[in-house]
């Protein structure tokens, strides 16, 4: 290696910090040495050392004071600390603040070169593993930048010539043509769909959503999530009951990805129903949370897979084949959800359906709209009370 | 009023040009074409263009947002109203490297998603039209 790890000894007792300091002369680190916490620290700004012996009882700024100060100018440094009393007590408390191993006094020089050359390895994994993550999130900026413009693009000129095309020949192809020309667009448009889920899912900044959250009623979030899966429900012959119980306190939130959230649910709950069944959404009030769930009666998930369904890329497998989505909805969903400072959990069984429950925080109850007695007026003609 | 009405798009997709080229052009408008954010700007510096519609993404990246800028700069050019024709998605607005993408980039801008239905197109066209047209109006 070209550049020599930095090591830095904090240490009151110089004859420890001359010892040490001989030890290492010759393996090839730079050392530097400081007999307190002040100096010590002082040093870490300037040195910026990759590795840190400190001293647990010293005079002045306490080793644990020291060890907290490291963490918060730089935690990928890795620090150890030396015990003069070596009580595993203190030893395991420096741990928790973060130390990656202690050293009890007195040590040999092997015990001593043998704990450095493990701290200068930890350090450079740590190095090693932000490197990888920075790499990771641009990739993944460059990956969304990629599918938007050379998957996007291109399927976007298709499906804007066809639907000029359909215009045209709208006096000129018989019915069967034009309704296989409005399967091509409605193909084209599940892919453009399908590009769009894949960028929400890889695009960072699903927490950005935060910047416009308002009062939001789950009520009218519910009722437009119901309102986009109709058709999709309609077409597989599948009932979708609406279930509020209302008052409902508001919550507070973005009503667009809420709507999404709970889109991705219900068209989950349909994908996977047989025709002929009915899936149920309800929402109601716990103490300070709004609960929103989600029933079906349908193929019911593996107990095996419940742990993996909300990460990126799962699918159902009994509804592979046409049934299969992106894979993407229930990461989204989860991620939209924690957003907003909730939870969401699943109960499922094989063969008899699943429900997933969306618990999000209540606003405070001072809204008053929502407070009025008459529940399920006009403006909530489906709803009922869940009791 | 349209028959006189003359518009500029900057997109780096043939394809996606003619698909509303000629939806615009159904509609009595006189449509030009450029195919990189530098010969629309030559193109809209040599003759008068009543309404832009512009693409971001082209080129090495949001290259449409540039344009934007560039127009809004210009005391002339500023007044022509924007339509921005995208495939990112309003709501999206996630990040190239180190560019955030607001869909208000000038005053006057709407913003429609690629692919546009035609009669959408239209609406956004007109509707644009007749505000610079009441802006330009003496009162």
């Amino acid at each position: 290696m070209e550049i020599k790890p930095r090591i830095l000894i904090i240490d009151d007792e110089e004859i420890v910090l001359d010892s040490c300091s001989r030890i290492l002369e010759g393996s090839g680190y730079a050392t530097r040495t400081a007999a307190d916490g002040s100096v010590g620290l002082r040093q870490v700004a300037e040195f910026q050392p990759d590795l840190v012996f400190v001293d647990l009882k010293m005079p002045g700024i306490s080793g644990f004071e020291v060890l907290e100060r490291i963490r918060a100018l730089d935690p990928s440094i890795v620090a150890i600390v030396i015990t003069g009393y070596a009580t595993l007590a203190s030893a395991v408390e420096a741990m928790q603040k973060g130390a990656y191993d202690f050293l009890p006094k007195p040590f040999t020089p092997d015990e001593f070169r043998l704990i450095t050359k493990r701290g200068i390895e930890k350090r450079e994994l740590v190095l090693e593993t932000i490197a990888l993550r920075r790499e990771k999130e641009l990739l993944q900026e460059n990956f969304a930048a990629i599918i938007s413009h050379e998957l996007k693009s291109p399927l976007s000129a298709v499906q804007q010539n066809l639907i000029r095309l359909m215009q045209e020949l709208s006096d000129r192809v018989n019915e069967a043509q034009m309704a296989r020309l409005e399967r091509m667009k409605s193909r084209i448009n599940d892919l453009l769909e399908m590009i769009h889920t894949w960028l929400r899912a890889i695009s960072s900044d699903i927490g950005s959503i935060k910047e416009n959250f308002g009062p939001t009623s789950v009520a009218d979030v519910i009722s437009k999530a119901v309102e986009n899966v109709l058709p999709y429900a309609v077409r597989k012959d599948i009932e979708v009951d609406t279930l509020v119980g209302e008052p409902l306190d508001l919550v507070h939130g973005d009503e667009g990805t809420l709507v999404e959230a709970v889109v991705n649910l219900l068209g989950n709950a349909i994908r996977y129903s047989r025709s002929g069944s009915r899936v149920r959404v309800s929402a109601e009030q716990q103490a300070d949370r709004i609960l929103v769930a989600v029933q079906d009666s349908g193929i019911g998930i593996d107990e095996a897979e419940l742990p993996y369904i909300f990460g990126s890329f799962y699918r159902g497998r009994a509804g592979a084949g046409d049934e299969a989505g992106a894979g993407l909805g229930l990461a989204i969903t989860r991620r939209i959800v924690e957003a907003h400072g909730g939870t969401i959990t699943v109960t499922s069984r094989l063969g008899e359906g699943s429900t997933f429950v969306i618990a999000l925080p209540a606003q405070g109850s001072d809204t008053g709209t929502h407070h009025t007695p008459e529940a399920g007026g006009p403006e909530n003609p489906q709803g009922g009370r869940v009791t | 009023m349209s028959q006189e009405t003359r518009l500029l798009i900057v997109d780096d997709d043939p394809d996606f040009v003619e698909g509303i080229k000629s939806i615009l052009e159904s509609a009595g408008y006189l449509v030009d074409a450029a195919y990189n954010p530098r010969t629309g700007l030559e193109a809209l510096k040599t003759k008068p263009y009543d309404l832009l519609l512009l693409d971001i993404m082209m080129g090495r990246g949001a290259e449409g947002i540039m344009v934007a800028r560039k127009l809004r700069k210009d005391p002339v050019l500023s007044q022509i109203p924007v339509l921005i024709i995208t495939g990112l998605r309003e709501q999206i607005a996630f990040l190239f490297p180190g560019q955030p993408l607001h869909p208000h980039l000038l005053p006057v801008d709407e913003l429609v998603e690629k692919p546009v239905e035609p009669k959408l197109l239209l609406d956004k066209v007109s509707a644009l039209l007749e505000l610079a047209a009441k802006r330009k109006a003496p009162k």
